[in-house]
């Protein structure tokens, strides 16, 4: 009998195991967070030191680097105003390679600098973190440069890579994380910068990621089969921050701008990453004067797979946002003809 | 008269083990830096093209020992090393280079060149975009 237990047991934890391997949604990261949160105040004068203080009490890879990242973006702030510099220099000397390199000479000085005495940096500075971190840890780690986008950012001037983010090797398979994205969001007026680690941006699903991150290099989108044009990156819909929390993967509609027949059905689909209640998705309606909140009646869950149809009664140009509760996901335009 | 001659005894064996000791800890030190059999304290330096680094983190690879540089960039490793040990030596910014320990390893003179990193960033944001161009009804 006792042995037939254990049998069962077994069986029961080797099946976990396996499943956590493709996919770690069963893990608790719970023990890494608190070890990363009690060495917070740690300053980076000795990176060895720090790795194994963040490290040593873990058993696995997964727990080891999320206990480094976890670390870096909950004790390094985002310096809002160094960004701001950078991005002038590097959109004056885009054409110039020369005074480009120099600047960037003279940046990667000021960027170390910073990091060390003040525990502030740009994105760069977050993905090379997590890689040194993570290689002293004996974790595959790379820093991975490319284009993102944002709310606020005009697309139209995005014609250099403007952030950088990371990939790591965990049992044998790359995912991605984006420690810079994870850690806060800076108040654009304030300069302030307000740390809430939002989780959604370790081990992202590369097809949800893929929405609003381009890497130069093809190989790191992670994605199998074809990989998304430039173009379809500038094109698709602006997704936020908390999209990473409940979406796995965007799938329609694919762009921002759209344009649909009043009273024709205008699709919304989305694979969700938990459930999610019907009576949670609204939808936010923004014309020139006025915004109103709509509950579709038309949403579906099934599988995972949620899908809105939504009519739109009058002529006009549209700002849509999609709101999972309080959380906002994603915006698209819509104009809606006769 | 017995008991002091106990005593003058007692004092000479002290007398030779203390000769002893300071006669053969030299010594034993010495054969173990030339047949690198024995571990042996290593200390070295660590610079960039230019300068001493002050703050490098010099450590043994697979153990959580390590040194870091003081202000004239120099170490001196705190735990006795053997020949094929690994020493990782790194500094924030430059690229970090692994030495070997070999037979005839006395003294490290580390050179770290800068790591080329192109450096840019993008803000994240949670506000809701707004189109500027909007119908006129």
């Amino acid at each position: 009998m006792k042995i037939l237990l254990t049998h069962i047991f077994l069986f029961i934890f080797v099946f976990q195991v396996n499943a956590q391997i493709s996919d770690f949604q069963n893990i608790s990261f719970e023990k890494a967070d608190e070890i990363a949160l009690k060495y917070k105040d740690e300053t980076l004068h000795n990176l060895p030191d720090l790795v194994y203080k963040l490290t040593s009490e873990l058993d696995t890879d997964e727990e080891r680097f999320r206990a480094i990242f976890k670390w870096v973006c909950s004790s390094v702030a985002n310096d809002y105003k160094l960004y701001t510099r950078n991005k002038r220099k590097r959109q004056r000397y885009k054409n110039d390679s020369v005074k480009l390199n120099q600047w960037n000479t003279k940046f990667q000085k000021i960027v170390f600098r910073r990091l060390l005495k003040n525990r502030t940096t740009i994105c760069t500075g977050y993905a090379y973190l997590v890689k040194e971190l993570a290689n002293l840890a004996d974790i595959e780690c790379e820093m991975v440069h490319g284009y993102a986008r944002t709310s606020t950012m005009n697309i139209e001037k995005l014609d250099s890579p403007n952030h950088s983010w990371n990939v790591v090797k965990l049992n044998g398979k790359w995912y991605l994380c984006d420690p810079t994205w994870a850690s806060g969001i800076p108040n654009p007026e304030t300069y302030q910068f307000q740390f809430e680690f939002n989780s959604g941006f370790f081990l992202s699903d590369p097809k949800i990621f893929a929405v609003n991150h381009h890497p130069i290099q093809e190989k790191w989108f992670l994605l199998e089969g074809s990989t998304p044009s430039f173009q379809a990156f500038l094109d698709a819909p602006i997704i936020y921050g908390k999209a990473y929390t409940y979406i796995s993967d965007h799938s329609y509609p694919q762009k921002m701008e759209n344009e649909v027949q009043r009273n024709k059905n205008f699709n919304f689909k989305f694979q969700l990453q938990k459930e999610v209640q019907k009576e949670d998705v609204n939808l936010v309606i923004e014309s020139s004067f006025t915004e109103r909140k709509i509950h579709p009646e038309q949403i579906s869950i099934q599988e995972k797979s949620l899908s809105i149809d939504y009519k739109f009664e009058y002529t006009g140009y549209y700002d849509v946002h999609l709101y999972i509760k309080d959380d906002l996901i994603s915006t698209y335009t819509v104009e809606v003809t006769r | 008269m017995k008991a002091q001659v106990t005593f003058t005894k007692k004092l000479w064996y002290v007398t030779i083990l203390m000769v002893a000791v300071f006669a053969f800890n030299p010594m034993y030190g010495q054969s173990g830096t030339t047949t690198s059999q024995n571990g042996r304290i290593i200390k070295g330096t660590v610079s960039n093209p230019q300068e001493p680094l002050e703050g490098a983190n010099v450590i043994l690879k697979g153990a959580n020992e390590g040194a870091v540089t003081n202000k004239k960039g120099e170490f001196t490793f705190p735990v006795a090393l053997k020949t094929g040990d690994i020493l990782l030596i790194s500094y924030l910014g430059y690229e970090s280079i692994e030495v070997k320990i070999k037979a005839d390893t006395k003294f490290i003179k580390a050179i770290l060149s800068d790591e080329v990193i192109e450096f840019m960033g993008a803000v994240n944001t949670n506000k809701r975009f707004k189109s500027k161009r909007k119908s006129k009804n």
